[in-house]
C-alpha cells in the first residue's frame, strides 16, 4: 500500500493521532501536498456518502474530519497561496435566535474536508452579519441553518438578504424541507452533512 | 368503560382497550420535589447545580447548555474528576412534603405518580462536554468516557433511592435523547458497550424498587435500537418519531414495548398551526398504527405545547378518532 493510500485509510477509520505522521512521511517520499490532499477529500467523500447512507454515525464522521484536519494541518504551510487548492470561501453559521450547532459544525468540517476555505460565524448571527462577512470575503457560497421552527422565519430574513447581495445560499436544520428552501429562495437545500457538501460542490461549479 | 390506567394496560398488553390513551393522561408528573433539576427563566441564564451554564433565549422551545471554552465545564476528558462535582440531593424530610402532597392526591385507579427525570446519561455527557467532545470522546477516551457514566449511573442510582424512599412512584418518565431525526447519534454497537450497561442498572434498580412502569423520551429516530431498550427494561419509548415508521416497529416489537408518538412535534406545534394540521396527523398516526402497543401523541417531551392550544387540540383529536375507530 503507498503512503498516499495509508493517509486515506487512516482518515477514513479516523485515526487522529497517526494522520499527521503519515502525511510528513508521504511528503518525505516526494508526494506532492496537492497530491495528498486530493487523496484526502476523497476519502472523506465517501465518509460523507456512508454517513449519507446511515452505514456510519456522527462520532466516525468527526473524527474523521479531525484526521483529516491534522493532516491539512502538516500541509497548510505547503500550500499556501496556491488558489487551486481551494474550492473558495463559504460562510457558514446558525441564524438569529438559534443556539445549535452540531449540524452546523458537522458541515463545516465537512466542507471544509472537501476543499472550501470556511468561515464560521458560529450561532444566533443576524442576516446582517452573513451580508456583511460574506462580502467582506467573496463568498462563494453562504450556508446557513435553522434548528427550530421559531428560527425559520429568520431563516428566511437570512436567505433573502444574501440574495438581495447575490450570493449563492444552501440551507438546512431539522425543520427545513427542499420546499421551504425554494420558498425561502435559497439556492440548495441538504439534509445532512454529507449531502451539504455534494450539494455545495454542485453550486459553485 | 375501562379507567384511564386500565385502558393503557390493555394497550400495552395486546388486550381490548376501549379507547386510544390521551398522550400523557396515564402519568400525574411529580416536578414539585426538592431534587427537580434547575432550568432557567425564558429569556434568562443560571449555572445549574452541576455548575453547567444553561441559557434559554427569548423565542427558543427550551433552554440549553452553553459551550463556549469560557463555559464548558469538562473541557479535557482525562481531568473530568477535577471538575466535575454531583449535586447533594439528600434534602431534609420537610423539603418533601409538597411532592408527598402531590402524590396523594392522585387517583391511582386512574393515573400513575410519575417521577421525572431530566437530563438522561447521553445528555449529560453532552452538558458536561458540548456534543462534538461527547461523541468523539466515545472513540478517542473511551476509559474515561466509561468512568463518567459509571460515576452519572451511581448518582442517577442515589436519585432513585431518593424518589423511592420519599415517594414510592408508581412510573419513571426518564429523558435522554439518543439521535436526530433521521439516525441514532452513536452506533448501535458504541450503545451497546456505553450506555446499555447504564440503563440496565438504572431502569433495573427503579423495577426492583417497585416501579412499575419506564416510560423513556427521545424524541428522535432510534428504531435501530429498540431491541437494547427492551432488554434495559423500557415499558413505553415516548417520543417516537414518524421518520422511525412506527407501523413497522409495531409489528415488530409490539408486545415488548409501546410506542407513543408519531407526530412530529414540529409538523404540528409551530406558529402557524391549526386543528385541521393536527386532526390529520393524528388521523394519520391512529389509522397507519392501530389500537394496540401504541399511544398517539406529539413527539414533545412533557404535556405541554409550545405553542398555545395544540396539547389540547391534539387530545380533541384522539378523541375523535377514538369515536371513529372504536
Amino acid at each position: 500500500m503507498s503512503k498516499i493510500q495509508e493517509v486515506q485509510e487512516m482518515v477514513a477509520k479516523g485515526k487522529t493521532k497517526v494522520v499527521a505522521g503519515l502525511v510528513q512521511e508521504a511528503l518525505d517520499g516526494g508526494a506532492q501536498p496537492k497530491e495528498i490532499l486530493d487523496a484526502m477529500i476523497e476519502s472523506m467523500g465517501i465518509v460523507g456518502d456512508k454517513f449519507s447512507a446511515g452505514e456510519i454515525f456522527v462520532p466516525e464522521m468527526l473524527i474523521s474530519a479531525k484526521a483529516m484536519s491534522k493532516g491539512v494541518d502538516v500541509l497548510k504551510p505547503l500550500l499556501a497561496g496556491d488558489a487551486s487548492t481551494s474550492l473558495g470561501t463559504c460562510v457558514i453559521g446558525t441564524v438569529a435566535g438559534d443556539l445549535h450547532d452540531i449540524g452546523k459544525n458537522l458541515v463545516s468540517m465537512m466542507l471544509e474536508s472537501a476543499g472550501f476555505t470556511m468561515i464560521d460565524l458560529g450561532v444566533d448571527v443576524p442576516a446582517a452579519k452573513f451580508v456583511e462577512v460574506a462580502k467582506e470575503n467573496n463568498a462563494v457560497i453562504v450556508a446557513a441553518s435553522g434548528l427550530l421552527t421559531t428560527t425559520m422565519p429568520a431563516l428566511k430574513e437570512t436567505s433573502l438578504a444574501l440574495k438581495d447581495a447575490g450570493f449563492t445560499v444552501i440551507v438546512g436544520g431539522a425543520p427545513v424541507t427542499q420546499a421551504y428552501a425554494t420558498e425561502i429562495k435559497a439556492d440548495g437545500y441538504a439534509p445532512d452533512a454529507g449531502s451539504a457538501v455534494t450539494k455545495a460542490k454542485e453550486l459553485v461549479k | 368503560m375501562l379507567t384511564i390506567k386500565q385502558n393503557l394496560k390493555e394497550v400495552m398488553t395486546g388486550g381490548n382497550p376501549d379507547r386510544f390513551v390521551k398522550q400523557y393522561e396515564p402519568f400525574t408528573m411529580i416536578m414539585n420535589t426538592p431534587i427537580t433539576r434547575l432550568k432557567p427563566p425564558i429569556g434568562g441564564e443560571i449555572v445549574n447545580e452541576w455548575g453547567i451554564t444553561v441559557r434559554w433565549p427569548e423565542g427558543q422551545l427550551g433552554a440549553f447548555p452553553v459551550h463556549d471554552e469560557e463555559h464548558k465545564l469538562v473541557k479535557d476528558i482525562t481531568k473530568w474528576r477535577e471538575v466535575v462535582k454531583a449535586p447533594d440531593i439528600i434534602k431534609p424530610d420537610e423539603a418533601w412534603k409538597p411532592a408527598q402532597e402531590a402524590v396523594a392526591a392522585i387517583d391511582k385507579n386512574e393515573k400513575y405518580a410519575t417521577v421525572f427525570v431530566a437530563p438522561g446519561i447521553f445528555e449529560h455527557l453532552h452538558y458536561f462536554m458540548g456534543m462534538e467532545d461527547a461523541l468523539m470522546n466515545f472513540y478517542e477516551e473511551p476509559e474515561y468516557m466509561k468512568e463518567i457514566i459509571d460515576f452519572l449511573v451511581d448518582w442517577e442510582i442515589k436519585l432513585a433511592d431518593e424518589f423511592i424512599k420519599h415517594l414510592k412512584p408508581d412510573a419513571l418518565f426518564h429523558h435522554d435523547d439518543w439521535g436526530s431525526q433521521l439516525n441514532s447519534f452513536i452506533s448501535p454497537a458504541t450503545f451497546e458497550e456505553f450506555l446499555l450497561p447504564a440503563y440496565k442498572k438504572i431502569y433495573g434498580h427503579y423495577k426492583a424498587n417497585g416501579v412499575e412502569l419506564i416510560v423513556h423520551h427521545s424524541d428522535s429516530y432510534a428504531a435501530n435500537l429498540v431491541p437494547f431498550m427492551i432488554e434495559m427494561g423500557i415499558d413505553i419509548w415516548q417520543g417516537v418519531m414518524s421518520t422511525n415508521d412506527t407501523p413497522e416497529l409495531i409489528k415488530q416489537y409490539g408486545g415488548q414495548i409501546t410506542f407513543m408518538g408519531d407526530v412530529d412535534s414540529g409538523v404540528i406545534d409551530f406558529p402557524g398551526w391549526t386543528e385541521e394540521i393536527v386532526q390529520k396527523e393524528i388521523e394519520r398516526a391512529c389509522r397507519n398504527c392501530g389500537k394496540l402497543y401504541f399511544i398517539p401523541g406529539a413527539s414533545q417531551g412533557l404535556a405541554i405545547s409550545s405553542f398555545p392550544g395544540v396539547y389540547e387540540a391534539t387530545d380533541a383529536a384522539i378523541d375523535r378518532m377514538t369515536e371513529e375507530m372504536f
